[in-house]
């Protein structure tokens, strides 16, 4: 039979080969002999096993590396690139043979080869005239699938006149009948029966893609390209998906060119059927040979993968990537340019300015903003517990002190990002109720629930203005990872792991620096302690800084040119932002210390009373250090966090807690404030103390005066009865144990806490099965009593509450013998596995 | 004169001459695209070139040159075509090479094993007429078109509206209010669009040819292009110079496919909506090979189309004297706005803004305008905008009502059934403006649809881009957008300047009072207007250095008396006010004096508002 290439003759006009193509057979001779000696490392010829898979029924295609043909025959792979449509039947002809060859397969079964591993990747926009019919890869977003359905490849016709069976008719996307039957006798061209049974089928599908974001043009609208998926590559993609196809270029014949005269494959008997009921005008034109001079094209695709890191779509957040792969998927150029980043002494630097280039001063904010996305990296614990990595950001400023500017910047950056507002003009909720004011006649519009995106930045607006119940939402975003909807009685947890990046106004519209950052804005605490970073943007009434703001703004209007300077483009910091995301930074034995080492000295300082902080240091800064320093080391691209990644978290956070310095206040007023934080400590922990509001707490402040004391006697107790010695993985078990107990407890009851003793029963009760003896339970009892104690007082990570409500350290120090009145109180939302670490490093000094 | 206009009667002969002359060398190509372009520069000739616009569709000879004043709504996917192509006459057996550029179909049999066949690629752009363009804007160019000519080539068609030239329009706008009924829609019939005539009325329904604003008519055209398509950008305004393909064969073969494809699930051929949308019937969406296409900066047709070199010396030499055209502007909008000089002052301003330039994320140069105070009840808001109708080449008035917001389509939204951008409200050329109507809106819910409707209203005035919606993903499409809302309190959107009304004369009967003020103007003084408005709008600008360092200081000295007062926001706004407020006096560059204005002029406006505040003690 003559294989008329209907596709190919718009493109190539060398395309009438209907004699034997011999470029075609050697190639397939050379395939085949690929196939058959292609070794892997260890030896073993490679697509046997593959091969032989092929004869379970539902397989019929081999997956084939490009990258292994180009190593075996360079020539051959060429020749494949460049003339792959035209090679294509020959290629799956020498897998079939290479099947054959090696297994029982039927005889009449088709096979097909796929590509896969192609190096080049062309743009749709690149797709032009001079790519038709080669091997080319394109990675576009799918937007519209049609139904899978058999398409018919190869039919066997019955001659309606001679009864003649007329076998293997090609068919090229287009029903075709035998031009004339094959008896010589009979001249029939118009009667024929297609016998399904011994036609060959194969599964169809077509597909929209479109370019990607990446890709465009600004001010385009994004080409489309219907891809052909036959075989097993039908059903590989979803719409919505991003995914790289292989295949080739090809133009197709419209049904108008086939229906002409002149053209040597005969139109459908079906679509005769309706010339019928056409008019005479259409015969008429017919009959001209009226015929439009264009094409459709379309794309067919042998092999389809996900984009692995999802390049176009600008997704950096794809954590089961790896750097090699993401690094695989980059050009050669894309690739330097990351590496270059990575080598870039002033990188930080450069980072900052390149993000935000028209945005003067406030470089702290800047790099705080860039460490929320770098992010720091999300945990797991033992118990299944996951442990955010994203980095809150709030920043909280007088009024045009560019803080919105600051979210508009990174919403047009980061991809995925949610930009919304705390009220008014630009609700994010799904519904909002228009109501007028009635003395001033303003609208106001009054935001519905607040959508989240999971996986993304959320730029929050006027977050202080926020509806109760969206700052309720956030918080649970912001710690759970999660965020609830009750819609019908029926409550839906959905992901939500989002950065939040925060401005807020400042009470009464301007900053007042004799007042605490907690009574500066409208707050509440668990949502401002969620909060890794805090910064305060003062307009400071100052000459310099004046002069320096003026002279940006009067630049920005006079200089016509639309020059931003920038170190690195938005999308070379995106590519590498992508990168660096896919390190998981380890921290190292020297930071660990370090860490613990700063977190100390930020206590103390804390406990001392030297410098009023924001806010008391808890175990959340520790957290929101590490997670910082993970952000830092992310940055640099290393694996592992080194102290001077933990130095400039620490300098960071440092910053973003103690930025605004309290001009000297009376005493009183002071101690006002204390008592006031005291109880926020409280609140945070969502937990009154028994006696309300009066209830009194012994904070940290108290813990770490006694902090020499305990220690001691901590040590004392360790090295005096060494029966009560335990290791530390053991003391780890346990103490998770309590923390969870604790956590558990919490979360059930918001009203009573669990008193020491309650602890101390329950933790016994728990391990009844293993005491034998009342000797035994004793020994146990002072052991946990202990483990609390030193969690207590040393790890902070539990907290004493007391019932008999006394103020001052004084008193509270008394406190410390009556514990059986110590109601207990699990700290903080803790990382375990960082406050193992922090044990770990206490122990060992 | 037959002969003189060939190249605009059968422009094709001239394109088959010049390739049968090229043997084969690329090049003829540009010969093409070089002989039209020359053809169209001689003296005014473009103007003697039938106009799509004006002319009723049927009234045009197929394949002749024809233009069309249009924005690029949509972008298909490229198309190949035979460039070149063989013909083999089976009677005769004769060959013959044909060039199959700005073509879509041939006659005769096609030699598809051809060594000469080449494959060209062409791209498709669906254009719409300039979406909300005025009235006058549409007639004047038509005169413009015929006035000039005194002959419309080509055609059979005598408009049967009075002829009337530029120079002799003055009776033109005596009446404007009479040109439009109450809804904006023309009430003279013969201006209406072919598309709606009897002959095509019962096709329009079912076809809906995706015009950005509602009521619009007029053609929309597929324009073929076949250089440097990468350089159109969509929302483009064009005036494109073209061969216009209307064979009815095309829709036939249209219909055949569409017949087939049904028929048989395995054609690789586009669904049944598809093709609704990309091969529409000929006789309602006319194929435009592209010869040539100018850029339209504007589309004021009083002005040059492309003014590269722009200066306050030229507008000057165009209107004569400049500042008595702004005080007569001025006075006129005062008596509009009921004898308010401040806010028609930032009138003024608000016209001439314009998008210079972007900085990263920030457009300079808007100057999104909220007058507050507008009367509630009456239909104050309306006679406004169609004073601001007259005035510019093209605008929009928005109803911010309730229903409007729930039920409009504003963003643009890509269908992928049909593959095609379904446009909204939002879809608008370059300085057209938007009258956002903030007086109709109401208490009540704003469902899925509201709300994003709000949050793209916001984000057009705030960012100038409109975020269109290709379902997976949005994508952003920066606009220049001249936005005035009109509110009884201050409005909910934000804007860069609010200024209240304050009326200063009461008339009872405010329609009267209007219609008065409109009929007080000395017609020709429109056309100044339009001419002023424009004009102004494209002035280049700059500020010396030694203003630059004087700003500055001013800038420090001023927090230093009262920071609150004076924040870096204050100042952004005050500089683009200064920049308005000189390029409205036609001087390019900022003077002290011109910063001192605006800063009086600021200090009036702020004043105004602090006053309405405490009046209706609100706190901020």
């Amino acid at each position: 039979i003559t294989k008329m290439d209907l596709m190919e003759q718009g493109a190539n006009p060398n395309a009438g080969q209907t004699i034997k193509d011999e470029l075609a057979g050697k190639c397939q001779k050379l395939f085949q002999a690929f196939l058959e000696e292609f070794q892997n490392s260890d030896g073993e010829v490679k697509y046997l096993r593959d091969a032989e898979e092929l004869i379970r029924p539902e397989r019929n295609t081999l997956v084939v590396s490009f990258t292994d043909l180009e190593g075996f025959n360079q020539e051959l792979a060429t020749a494949i690139q460049e003339e792959f449509y035209r090679l294509y039947p020959f290629l799956c002809r020498a897998v079939r043979n290479f099947a054959r060859d090696h297994g029982e397969v039927p005889i009449s079964k088709e096979f097909y080869v796929a590509f896969q591993d192609l190096p080049t990747r062309h743009k749709i926009r690149e797709l032009t005239v001079v790519k038709v019919g080669s091997l080319v890869r394109i990675s576009g977003q799918v937007v519209r699938t049609h139904p899978v359905h058999p398409e018919l490849v190869s039919g066997t016709f019955l001659c309606l006149d001679c009864q003649g069976v007329i076998k293997d008719v090609e068919q090229q996307f287009k029903y075709t009948q035998p031009s004339i039957c094959r008896n010589p006798v009979c001249n029939n061209r118009r009667r024929f029966l297609l016998d399904t049974n011994k036609s060959k089928f194969i599964d169809f599908q077509k597909v929209r893609v479109q370019e990607t974001q990446a890709e465009l043009p600004r001010g385009s609208i994004p080409r489309s390209l219907e891809v052909i998926l036959r075989a097993e590559a039908v059903e590989s993609a979803q719409a919505g998906d991003k995914c790289d196809f292989i295949g080739s270029l090809i133009v197709v014949p419209d049904v108008s060119q086939l229906s002409t005269p002149g053209v040597r494959a005969e139109s459908s008997s079906r679509t005769a059927g309706v010339q019928g009921y056409e008019n005479e005008g259409l015969r008429g034109l017919k009959a001209l040979g009226v015929r439009e001079l264009s094409y459709k094209l379309a794309f067919l695709a042998c092999h389809v993968a996900p984009t692995n890191p999802r390049f176009g779509g600008k997704e950096i957040r794809d954590e089961e990537q790896s750097a090699e792969s993401i690094k695989k998927q980059m050009t050669v150029q894309e690739w330097e340019k990351v590496f270059e980043m990575s080598q870039d002494k002033n990188l930080y630097h450069n980072l900052c300015t390149s993000l935000f280039p028209t945005i003067h001063g406030n470089d702290e904010v800047k790099r705080g903003i860039l460490l929320m996305l770098f992010g720091g990296v999300p945990k797991t614990t033992m118990e299944g517990t996951s442990l955010r990595g994203d980095i809150n950001v709030c920043v909280v400023g007088d009024p045009s002190t560019a803080k919105s500017q600051f979210l508009k910047h990174v919403e047009e950056f980061s991809p995925r990002a949610v930009y919304t507002s705390g009220k008014a003009s630009s609700a994010a909720g799904l519904t909002a109720a228009v109501v007028r004011d009635e003395e001033s006649h303003e609208f106001v519009i009054e935001a519905g629930a607040l959508m989240l995106a999971d996986n993304g930045v959320c730029c929050i607006d006027e977050f202080d203005k926020m509806e109760m119940r969206d700052q309720v939402a956030i918080h649970e975003a912001m710690e759970q990872q999660t965020i609830s909807i009750t819609k019908a009685g029926v409550k839906a947890t959905l992901n939500a792991r989002t950065s939040i990046l925060a401005a807020a106004n400042p009470v009464g519209g301007r900053y007042d620096r004799s007042k605490s950052l907690k009574q500066n804005i409208n707050l509440t605490a668990p949502i401002m302690s969620r909060f890794d970073l805090f910064f305060i943007l003062v307009d400071d009434c100052n000459e310099v800084t004046d002069y320096a703001i003026a002279r940006r703004i009067v630049d920005l209007h006079s200089r016509i040119e639309n020059s931003v300077e920038r170190v690195y483009s938005l999308d070379e910091i995106r590519r590498y932002l992508l990168f660096a995301r896919q390190f998981k930074p380890k921290i190292s034995k020297e930071s660990e210390e370090f860490i613990v080492e700063q977190y100390k000295r930020l206590r103390q300082r804390d406990g001392s009373g030297v410098t009023k902080s924001a806010w008391r240091i808890t175990v959340r800064q520790l957290e929101s250090l590490i997670r910082l320093s993970e952000s830092m080391a992310r940055m640099h691209c290393c694996d592992e966090v080194q102290p001077k990644h933990v130095k400039e978290a620490f300098r960071l956070l440092n910053k973003s807690i103690i930025r605004v310095e309290t001009p000297d206040i009376n005493l009183d007023q002071e101690e006002e404030e204390a008592m006031e934080e005291e109880e926020d400590d409280n609140q945070m922990n969502g937990h009154d103390a028994p006696n309300g509001v009066n209830g009194d707490v012994n904070g940290e402040v108290n813990g770490h005066e006694h902090t020499n004391g305990i220690n001691g006697h901590g040590v004392n107790g360790e090295s005096a009865k060494p029966s009560l010695r335990l290791s530390f993985a053991e003391y780890k078990r346990i103490s998770n144990l309590l923390v969870l107990h604790l956590r558990r407890a919490e979360e059930a009851e918001d009203e009573t806490a669990l008193t020491k003793s309650e602890v101390v029963n329950w933790y016994l009760k728990e391990i009844e099965s293993e005491i034998d003896s009342e000797m035994e339970l004793i020994n146990k009892k002072a052991m946990i009593e202990k483990i609390i104690y030193r969690l207590v007082h040393y790890d902070y990570i539990l907290i004493e509450l007391t019932q008999s409500g006394l103020k001052g350290s004084a008193e509270s120090s008394g406190t410390e013998s009556q514990e059986k009145d110590v109601t207990l109180v699990c700290f903080a939302y803790i990382v375990l596995s960082c406050f193992v670490k922090c044990c770990q490093s206490v122990m060992s000094m | 004169m037959p002969t003189v206009h060939d190249w605009i009667n059968n422009p094709l002969a001239v394109v088959d001459g010049l390739f049968a002359q090229s043997n084969s060398s690329p090049d003829w190509e540009k010969k093409v695209v070089e002989y039209f372009k020359e053809k169209l520069k001689l003296n005014d000739a473009h103007t003697w070139v039938p106009s799509l616009n004006d002319v009723p569709l049927y009234y045009l000879k197929p394949n002749s040159l024809v233009k069309f004043r249009c924005m690029v709504q949509d972008m298909f996917d490229p198309e190949f075509f035979m460039g070149v192509y063989e013909t083999n006459d089976l009677t005769s057996n004769s060959k013959q090479v044909k060039c199959g550029k700005y073509k879509d179909i041939t006659v005769g049999g096609v030699d598809f094993n051809s060594r000469n066949t080449v494959t060209s690629e062409r791209q498709t752009f669906y254009c719409v007429p300039i979406p909300g363009e005025s009235q006058w804007a549409k007639e004047i160019s038509f005169i413009w078109c015929t006035s000039q000519a005194r002959v419309v080539p080509s055609t059979s068609y005598v408009p049967n509206r009075h002829k009337r030239s530029y120079e002799e329009d003055d009776e033109m706008d005596t009446q404007p209010q009479h040109d439009v009924d109450m809804w904006g829609r023309p009430k003279r019939q013969e201006t209406e669009a072919p598309s709606h005539d009897s002959s095509s009325a019962h096709c329009t329904s079912s076809l809906d040819l995706n015009f950005p604003l509602p009521g619009e008519k007029g053609p929309a055209c597929l324009v073929k292009v076949y250089e440097d398509w990468d350089g159109f950008k969509l929302n483009d305004m064009l005036e494109v110079f073209g061969i216009l393909s209307v064979d009815p064969a095309l829709s036939v073969i249209a219909d055949e496919r569409e017949a087939s494809s049904l028929l048989d699930p395995t054609e690789v051929t586009e669904t049944v909506e598809e093709q609704r949308v990309h091969s529409p019937p000929p006789s309602l969406v006319p194929r435009l090979h592209m010869l040539y296409a100018q850029p339209l900066v504007h589309n004021n047709p009083l002005l040059p189309s492309s003014a590269p070199e722009n200066n306050g010396d030229h507008l000057s030499s165009v209107l004569g004297e400049l500042a008595s055209v702004r005080a007569e502007l001025h006075t006129y909008l005062t008596h509009v706005l009921m004898g308010d000089s401040l806010a028609a002052e930032y009138l003024i301003l608000h016209l001439i803004s314009n998008v210079y330039s972007r900085r990263d994320v920030l457009p300079l140069g808007k100057f999104t305008l909220n007058l507050s105070g507008c009367p509630h009840s009456s239909p104050y808001t309306e006679h406004l905008y169609k004073v601001i109708q007259q005035l510019v080449p093209s605008s929009y008035r928005l109803c911010m009502s309730l229903h409007n917001m729930n039920n409009q389509r504003m963003v643009p939204r890509k269908d992928y059934t049909a593959n095609r951008l379904v446009s909204g409200t939002l879809q608008l050329a370059n300085n057209t403006s938007l009258f956002l109507d903030e007086t109709q809106l109401e208490q009540g819910q704003l469902d899925a649809t509201g709300v994003r409707n709000i949050t793209a209203l916001g984000n057009l005035i705030s960012w100038q881009k409109v975020d269109y919606d290709f379902n997976y993903h949005q994508m952003e499409f920066p606009c220049n957008i001249n936005v005035l809302i009109t509110s009884e309190g201050r409005s909910l959107l934000p804007s860069d300047s609010q200024v209240n009304l304050r009326p200063t004369l009461n008339p009872p009967n405010l329609e009267e009072y209007l219609s008065a003020v409109q009929v007080a103007q000395v017609p020709s003084q429109f056309n100044k207007y339009r001419i002023y408005l424009s004009g102004a709008r494209a002035l280049n600008y700059t500020i010396s250095d030694e203003i630059t360092k004087a700003v500055e200081e001013d800038f420090v000295e001023m927090r230093k008396d009262d920071p609150q007062s004076m924040s870096a926001e204050d100042l952004h706004r005050l500089l683009v006010v200064a920049r308005l407020l000189s390029l409205s006096h036609g001087q390019n560059t900022l003077s002290r004096d011109g910063w001192m204005k605006a800063k009086q002029l600021e200090a009036l406006r702020i004043s105004r508002t602090q006053q309405q505040k405490s009046l209706s003690g609100n706190e901020p």
